[in-house]
């Protein structure tokens, strides 16, 4: 596992974590799609509005950070063959954790500036 | 699609019926990356302590070839990886603030365009584990040296191993490869890592007692320099003083000469091993005789110190020896059970323990595997230990 290079230290990534799964508004890929807007209140406390819901969370740090690896694909061979090698691009030592139910946001239809 | 304006974003509030005055002024658009998808990124749970060798610049190392399951090396610590899968949804932000980095930083933010780089419901978990060093072993007793007039060596055969053969290969973390290496007494050759032969190892070791012997030494102040005058003529110096580094301690005196004091434990085993490399088993008392006859003058030849390496059976008459190298004996926790169930039924707690004590994990103890993998029952007032189930 490479420690990816970089002007100082590895990136600080964030992990947001939300119950279920997430699906794509339209029927198509999630990849280029909005997911929402994430808010904080002044106390602190992380809400985001995704399609016609709310959630509430909050930050928790992390008592075990994760390191984020990035897959590169074969690697040279050795005496052992090739073999995958691993990135790590960042860390993540904080989480905000969205495990309320969501509050469906009661309206028609949203409305457009 | 479009980047989410402000009005777009304060509409969205509005809907929702959240008061702007309440939130603060920033706002994290997110959209997943062009790029993202389940499998180019995932997460690694790190242990106390990697999180900062890693900010330290440390690397840390995935191995296992296609036949082994992965473990993670740092620079001295090995750990098994297990994926954990969560309910739940992870997403992993880059450049995502939380409150705490919105209200330190002076800047003031509006719309903060963020991509999510990557999402997944699982993790790697990490549980640190012993090192897989049985392979190593393995890899260089395919090829011993058998010393420099060996026609071997002068054959291109390439079950030799550098450094860094050794760690592609081995499962374990750098450190705990070089002092395997050091435990085993293995040598550096021609740049490749070799293990003696027995017998041209028995043979070195030879040279060296009889010139102790010879010269009257006391076995605690052996000398270097007179050593390598002595038996270069016999043996590469290299090797002599590998001999001496392997069954002594060096020392330096006060004139700057260096001197070895001699492990008196660690030869009259090495004698115990020859002696019974060659037999299935020994008369006990005979094979005592002889043991002690073998070891240097001096030397005081004890069962003790044959711990993991020889097993006295106490129920044949007359009472037998016979050779059990506990590196000989499966690495994996079950079956290092199961082989020593193989060769006796029950066991003593005194008996085994040198056989299963390199088992115990970071304090982990010897009473806890055997609760784990053995069941205890008493016979003849003594307690005893034998297998959970049948072996197979």
């Amino acid at each position: 596992l490479a420690r990816s290079g970089g002007a100082g230290g590895l990136a600080q990534w964030v992990l947001v974590e939300l119950q279920g799964e997430v699906e794509p508004r339209q029927s198509g890929e999630l990849a280029g799609s909005l997911l929402g807007d994430l808010h904080y209140t002044r106390e602190g406390v992380p809400v985001l509005i995704v399609g016609h819901h709310i959630l509430y969370g909050k930050v928790v740090q992390l008592e075990k950070p994760f390191a984020v690896l990035v897959k590169r694909g074969a690697g040279e061979s050795g005496p052992a063959g090739p073999h995958t090698h691993y990135t790590v691009t960042a860390l993540i030592k904080t989480k905000l954790l969205f495990k309320t139910r969501p509050k469906p946001i009661i309206t028609n239809v949203p409305k457009k500036a | 699609g479009a980047m989410r304006s402000r009005a777009e974003v304060d509409a969205t509030l509005q809907t929702a019926k959240l008061n702007p005055a309440e939130l603060l002024p920033a706002v994290h658009c997110l959209n997943f990356a062009p790029q993202a998808g389940p499998g180019e990124c995932c997460l690694l749970q790190l242990e106390p302590g990697l999180c900062a060798e890693l900010e330290a610049g440390s690397s840390l190392v995935i191995r296992g070839e296609k036949d082994e399951q992965a473990v993670l090396c740092s620079k001295d610590k090995t750990y098994d990886m297990k994926i954990a899968d969560t309910s739940n949804m992870l997403l992993f932000i880059p450049g995502c603030k939380t409150p705490e980095q919105l209200n330190a930083d002076q800047a003031s933010y509006d719309i903060i365009h963020s991509q999510i780089a990557g999402f997944s419901n699982n993790y790697w978990e990490l549980r640190r584990c012993r090192p897989k060093l049985k392979k190593l072993r393995k890899l260089l007793m395919e090829d011993p040296y058998e010393g420099p007039d060996s026609r071997k060596d002068q054959t291109l055969t390439f079950s030799k191993y550098t450094t860094e053969d050794l760690l592609s290969l081995i499962q374990a973390s750098e450190e705990e490869i070089l002092h395997q290496l050091q435990v085993i007494d293995a040598c550096k050759i021609e740049g490749y890592w070799r293990i003696l032969e027995f017998d041209y190892e028995m043979k070195l070791l030879n040279h060296v007692t009889q010139l102790i012997d010879s010269e009257s030494w006391s076995l605690s102040k052996v000398p270097l320099r007179t050593c390598l005058e002595e038996l270069g003529s016999l043996e590469p110096t290299e090797m002599i003083e590998h001999t001496l580094l392997s069954y002594g301690r060096k020392y330096v005196d006060d004139a700057g000469e260096v001197y070895f004091e001699m492990n008196e434990d660690k030869i009259c085993r090495a004698i115990a091993e020859m002696l019974l490399k060659n037999a299935v088993k020994f008369n006990l008392s005979e094979f005592q005789e002889v043991w002690q006859q073998s070891v240097p003058e001096g030397m005081t030849a004890r069962l003790d110190q044959l711990k993991g390496l020889a097993l006295v059976d106490k129920t044949s008459r007359p009472e037998t020896i016979f050779l059990l190298k506990v590196e000989d004996l499966p690495e994996d926790n079950q079956e290092r059970f199961n082989s020593l169930f193989r060769i006796r039924e029950k066991w003593t707690e005194v008996d085994i323990t040198p056989y299963i004590q390199d088992l115990c994990a970071e304090k982990q103890t010897v009473g806890a595997l055997l609760t784990k993998y053995a069941r205890s029952s008493t016979q003849n007032g003594v307690k005893v230990y034998n297998s959970r189930r049948p072996i197979p």
